[in-house]
């Protein structure tokens, strides 16, 4: 392997385009967000279209994925977060997609870019921090205390529970972005030994790749969920201050 | 690790916001709606059917019970026409019987009484004409005639002894 693993992860500039000193150039990554958006975008706004008292496959297909996003909210949130519905489905849809088409082999996995998933996942705690402050004024900054913390275990608890708090969108990040590097590296240097092992000892790796793949299907599944989950809890965090409302975690 | 050089976080974030607000609008505009209202719609119509089901099932028990205690209140009314119509049955035959049993008693005795009287005419028949035949015997055995009424008399004393003497 004269290769690095990493070396699938790298990304080339194919059309540099520059939008007021804003380096916006068109890469391998950008295409298949494009592909990502048309895609999901046609498949789910075909399955709204056909309206069937009995669905067709792809309308059932539809109706999963917004029943699926409909409980995670209600379970995580209660009925008030209802009205994050589109933002949060998108969400789940984009990496979900991002995460799918990156497994066929020659394209690119958008959520293998720490970039992608620090957006992401700094975009869901500023919402979440911002509705806190909306819904609850100067009282959100409570998010820091936990209930029924003595007065005098506050020096303790307040940075302790700052730092947890700062814990969350890099977590939030990372464990997407290693998720989906980690599966396409180990998938990668599998396909390398399986290549580089010729037909004697090859074909263990390759098998080995090809159950990997089916766990890749899993994972891109899980870690969208996960993604889409944690972020359900963290607005809904702001939304109920320690559970005061009717939604109590 | 390539996923950490700076160099393309500015377009990958720019797009990323992009595609990510395209997706975003023509989710929110085209699919979420029509598939919530769908969802809502079936639900609703589930319902509906569910509803209109149990009611006419409900309706279905409250004819089937209706049936029933009418079923049970003609066989009673037939049970009581089956025993009145028996009643009278017995009855007309009865009187029938009783009618016949008197017609003919009476009849008999009808006829009883007409043969007596026609035994006695045909009795007092004979003795008309044996008193005559008698009267004519004697009147040519006598020669000379009686008035009416002595021959009767004569006769009548004559048989009135026969009849005696026929008696003992």
């Amino acid at each position: 392997m004269e290769e690095s693993p990493l070396h699938p992860f790298e990304l080339h500039n194919y059309i540099p385009i520059n939008l007021f000193g804003l380096d916006i150039s068109i890469n391998k990554a950008v295409i298949m967000m494009w592909v990502v958006v048309g895609l999901a975008a046609f498949l789910l706004v075909k399955a709204g279209r056909s309206r069937r008292m009995v669905p067709t496959k792809l309308q059932s297909l539809g109706e999963l994925l917004v029943e699926f996003i409909r409980d995670i909210i209600l379970d995580t949130m209660g009925k008030g977060g209802l009205k994050f519905f589109p933002f949060i489905a998108t969400l789940f849809v984009f990496i979900l997609f991002s995460n799918l088409l990156g497994l066929i082999p020659g394209t690119y996995t958008v959520t293998s870019q720490i970039i992608v998933t620090a957006v992401f996942a700094l975009t869901v705690y500023a919402i979440s921090i911002v509705m806190g402050f909306i819904l609850h004024g100067v009282k959100f900054l409570g998010i820091l205390v936990p209930p029924g913390t003595p007065g005098w275990l506050l020096p303790l608890m307040i940075p302790i529970e700052l730092v947890s708090q700062l814990a969350r969108p890099i977590s939030l990040a990372v464990r997407l972005f290693a998720n989906m590097t980690a599966g396409h590296t180990i998938l990668g240097v599998l396909f390398g030994l399986a290549i580089g092992g010729g037909l004697l000892i090859g074909w263990l790796p390759f098998a080995f790749t090809i159950a990997m793949n089916g766990l890749e299907v899993g994972i891109a599944f899980i870690q969208a969920y996960i993604f889409t989950v944690l972020t359900c809890v963290y607005i809904g965090d702001a939304f109920h201050l320690h559970g005061a409302d009717d939604h109590a975690h | 690790m390539p996923q950490f050089d700076t160099h393309f976080f500015s377009s990958l974030i720019f797009w990323e916001f992009l595609s990510f607000g395209i997706l975003f609008w023509v989710l929110w505009k085209f699919a979420f709606p029509p598939i919530l209202q769908t969802l809502d719609e079936r639900e609703r119509k589930i319902k509906e059917s569910l509803e209109q089901a149990d009611r006419h099932r409900a309706e279905a028990e409250q004819k089937m019970q209706e049936y029933e205690a009418k079923l049970k209140t003609a066989s009673k009314e037939a049970e009581t026409l089956l025993a009145a119509a028996k009643e009278r049955a017995q009855r007309i035959m009865e009187e029938n019987e009783q009618r016949l049993r008197t017609e003919t008693q009476r009849s008999k005795e009808d006829a009883t009484r007409e043969i007596d009287q026609e035994r006695r005419r045909a009795i007092q028949d004979i003795r008309n004409q044996t008193t005559e035949m008698a009267l004519l015997v004697a009147e040519k055995v006598v020669g000379r005639s009686l008035n009416d009424a002595d021959h009767k008399r004569m006769a009548d004393e004559a048989l009135a002894s026969i009849a005696e003497s026929r008696k003992t």
